[in-house]
């Protein structure tokens, strides 16, 4: 089918829409058969939901239980000095995460969302976590640049955060690994 | 001749509701999505990491997976530091992923939660979505009264009036005028059609505040609430323009057709003498041709054909209403005499390569103009074609209810697919496309519109569920490895324990006990001693020994043994009196750390215990197992009825096509009935013209 020919029919087909407008209502029997099932789809998608946590946290029971939970999140914060393409994550001298981003995953990141980069189990004691982060910095400059945190990991679930900030007063981004409390 | 249909924003059938809800949901969404960068503004970071893994989630679109981690957070205690803003976002993810009647309970309950913050006015456009110390939603007042108009809109769309008055009535006219001229417009637009409604059906929808006679429906002026919100309209475009459309309508409805005129010629000649923005321009001339086709088609029923060609000949043919136009053309043209125009106007519309339904008329009225063009013969020709067209489109139509099934609809239509999902537009309608133009005006109604996306829906429900009892096969797997390493674990704990013989240390601290207790009741001295004590005892003892050995005199002048023995006594003396004064405070000693002793041996055994206990027994294993059969049977439940509505679903959409095809086949056989007996008649008529030529000549 040509482009035009696929405008065109387009085009009749919402001016079909708004034409058979009248039509319908001399249908209400069906109209109440689609209300039904419309209702029963969103149900399902509630039960769904539902479902969908239930079993998020049975994976994390099973897996990660709370006194060995070890997360690392990622968040940048502005984004304009650095445009973020790739982070590893080493824990204890091994890595244990990489992550390739896509444009949409930037985005996110610079709307204020914040990726869960790595889940893992750790023991009680002092480890060394240690991220690597790539992009293209400032003047379109490849950039590297690591950050090492030293912790200690108690009973309690950790969570760690790899921060890449702007730095405005020399224009360069810094990457910082913070803890949650 | 069909009776002009109000058209464009006209209030939509309450059967329309749910689909149209999703275009007022989604400038819900998109005001939201407004509302979640401005609280992104002040705190720029999430204070609570799920937060920003949501937030992640919900700016790429992931709705179902921001849900589950709202809930799950929900579940864990809920999300700190952010508000009702973690609960503006769900109403947002809701109204995404098709769940508008979840989202608008959700958005009813957050505005009504909201405190007047007009009144306060340290809060800004920063501030907003905060919940404050009472637990109220503080929203600005800009986006508040957004909300309550999209809200009000979502209720008018699925035909809920008195709902969408009152949440109309909550807007603020002068904060959404300065916030957003757009919707203000809009607003005034929808309670104005809301008016008309009231007055339609007796019930009133007018605000208090603009009339505050007795009769809901007129202001202080007297003028109508309608003309009232027409003036505040005056200026703002093409809501102006609708609402002018709809009131001729509305005339027309109520018989009055010569003001019905008026006003479409006074809205045409307004519209004429404007331009449109860019962005809107489509929609302008979509309904300055509309206007145009009503107008002309008021004309034809008065039968003013001039005045109905003029304006029709007028109309671009590139208009979305063109073919209706044209056919409206070909008929005032046949009325007022101009046969051939008729005629041109009909072929330019069998040339038209789409198939729609309405357009079967023209093949038959091809052959009436010819036939009125007193060309017979090729009237004849025509009438020939037409009933062939009818029948054979009758055997195509009675060849595709006989084997419809869902495959055979689906492969009449063509998805356009956003990787492996199909694609939507803003209003929740699948991207499709008739591969089969038979059923285009089929799939272009709302209904199954409808159906089709609810069945997709259906469809992607089941493959999600499908997924998940994928992943609770390898969650039993997981446990068994764990059963497994936990066994191997309590194996090593077991010979660990062996290796501490921890029977002997037992027996030991019980006779241990059973001694000291003995000693106790004996008031035994000697047992209580110190070391030290003891040391000195048994030196004394050695001592005695030997002195017991010497004879009298023995050892000399001045070391006699008398006067070793003399020494000795007076040592064993000193000795007895400190065994006796130390003896309260050895006995605590010794009680002290026999009560130490009780407590480690108790430590020890209870830890002996708990380790046998979790080697013997597995609650938290039996927990989780028993987790994962429960959530094995809801996932067979949840498939059952998602199952079950698949049925319901694909026999509604089944049913609407079937439907849609009989009565296509219904008009098919009455075109083709009159298509044959005009061909019999002119037939006949030539027959009977020829004979009579012959019968002539003879």
């Amino acid at each position: 089918m040509t482009d035009s020919l696929k405008t065109l029919a387009t085009a009749l087909l919402a001016a079909l829409m708004l034409l058979t407008g009248a039509a319908l209502a001399a249908e209400p029997d069906a109209a109440d058969d689609s209300r039904a099932v419309a209702e029963r789809v969103e149900d399902l998608k509630k039960k769904v939901i539902r479902l969908n946590r239930d079993l998020f946290i049975l994976e994390e029971d099973l897996l990660f239980p709370a006194s060995t939970q070890f997360a690392v999140f990622l968040s940048v914060d502005a984004g304009q000095f650095l445009k973020l393409d790739a982070v590893k994550l080493k824990v204890n001298g091994e890595i244990v995460a990489s992550h390739l981003y896509t444009e949409r995953q930037v985005t996110a990141l610079e709307r204020g969302g914040m990726q869960r980069l790595y889940m893992g189990n750790l023991k009680t004691g002092t480890h060394e976590v240690t991220a690597f982060v790539e992009g293209m910095g400032p003047d379109n400059r490849a950039y590297k640049q690591a950050a090492t945190l030293a912790f200690d990991k108690g009973t309690e679930t950790a969570a760690l955060e790899i921060r890449i900030q702007d730095r405005s007063s020399d224009y360069q981004p810094v990457v910082s690994i913070v803890e949650w409390e | 001749m069909n009776r002009p249909v109000a058209l464009l924003p006209r209030a939509p059938k309450p059967d329309l509701g749910s689909r149209l809800v999703a275009a007022a949901v989604a400038c819900l969404l998109f005001m939201l999505d407004a509302a979640v960068v401005i609280a992104d503004v002040a705190p720029a970071r999430a204070k609570d990491p799920v937060y920003g893994w949501v937030l992640y989630n919900y700016h790429q679109g992931e709705a179902l997976k921001a849900l589950t981690l709202l809930e799950v957070a929900r579940e864990r205690g809920g999300i700190r530091g952010h508000g009702a803003y973690p609960e503006l976002v769900e109403g947002g993810l809701m109204l995404s992923y098709g769940m508008p009647r979840e989202a608008r309970d959700l958005f009813t309950r957050l505005l009504e939660e909201t405190k007047a913050t007009d009144t306060q006015p340290d809060i800004n456009e920063s501030s907003a979505g905060e919940r404050g110390a009472d637990s109220g939603v503080t929203l600005a007042p800009g986006i508040r009264s957004q909300a309550w108009f999209y809200l009000g809109k979502v209720f008018y769309l699925e035909g809920d009036y008195p709902q969408a008055h009152e949440n109309f009535q909550k807007v603020d006219a002068l904060v959404l005028e300065e916030s957003n001229s757009e919707l203000y417009a809009e607003w005034l637009y929808l309670r104005a059609r809301l008016a008309m409604l009231s007055d339609s059906d007796n019930s009133s929808y007018a605000s208090s505040h603009e009339s505050p006679r007795e009769n809901p429906s007129m202001n202080a002026s007297g003028k109508t609430l309608v003309e009232y919100l027409r003036a505040q309209l005056k200026h703002s475009g093409l809501w102006a323009h609708y609402l002018s459309y709809n009131l001729a309508m509305a005339e027309v409805t109520a018989g009055d057709v010569e003001k019905a005129q008026q006003s479409l010629r006074k809205l045409i000649s307004g519209m004429e003498g404007e331009t449109p923005t860019n962005h809107r321009n489509s929609e302008y001339r979509a309904l300055l041709d509309k206007s145009r086709l009503s107008l002309a088609r008021l004309y034809l029923r008065e039968t003013r054909f001039n005045d109905a060609l003029r304006l029709l000949g007028a109309m671009p043919l590139d208009s979305v209403f063109s073919d209706t136009a044209l056919y409206d053309y070909a008929v005032a043209a046949a009325e007022q005499g101009q046969l051939q125009r008729a005629l041109d106007a009909l072929e330019a519309l069998s040339q038209r390569t789409l198939f729609l339904s309405w357009r079967e008329q023209v093949p038959y009225a091809r052959g009436y103009v010819l036939e009125q063009l007193n060309q017979p013969r090729k009237a004849l020709n025509a009438f020939a074609q037409a009933s062939e067209h009818y029948e054979s489109r009758g055997r195509e139509l009675i060849a595709t209810r006989q084997s419809l099934t869902e495959e055979s609809l689906m492969a009449r239509l063509s998805f356009l697919r956003n990787n492996d999902d199909i694609a939507t537009d803003a209003y929740g309608r699948l991207r499709v496309m008739p591969s089969d133009f038979g059923i285009s005006d089929v799939l272009a109604t709302e209904p199954f519109q409808q159906a089709l996306s609810e069945l997709n829906e259906l469809y992607q429900m089941r493959a999600l569920l499908i997924r998940r009892e994928g992943q609770l096969g390898t969650f039993e797997t997981m446990l068994e490895t764990r059963r497994v390493q936990r066994e191997r674990r309590s194996r090593e704990a077991r010979f660990e324990l062996e290796q501490q013989k921890a029977e002997e240390w037992v027996e030991q601290q019980t006779s241990f006990r059973a001694e000291i207790e003995a000693a106790l009741a004996a008031e035994d001295v000697g047992f209580f001693m110190t070391t030290k004590q003891k040391e000195l005892k048994a030196r004394l003892d050695r001592v005695a020994a030997t002195l017991a050995q010497l004879r009298d005199g023995s050892l000399g002048n001045g070391n006699s043994a008398e006067h070793q023995r003399d020494k000795y006594a007076r040592m064993k003396a000193y000795f007895d009196w400190t065994l006796a004064n130390d003896y309260g405070v050895n006995r605590w000693a010794a009680q002290k750390q026999l009560r130490e002793l009780n407590a480690e041996m108790q430590q020890f055994e209870s830890q002996r215990a708990a380790i046998e206990a979790l080697m013997s027994g597995d609650e938290k294993h039996d927990e989780l197992a028993g987790r994962l059969i429960r959530k094995g049977e809801d996932i067979q439940s949840l498939k059952a009825q998602v199952q079950e509505a698949i049925a319901q679903a694909r026999s509604i959409l089944m049913e609407r096509l079937d439907k849609a095809l009989e009565q296509q086949g219904r008009e098919l056989r009455r075109y083709l009935v009159a298509s044959r007996h005009a061909q019999a008649r002119l037939a006949d008529q030539l027959f009977r013209a020829g004979q009579n030529a012959e019968a002539a000549n003879e």
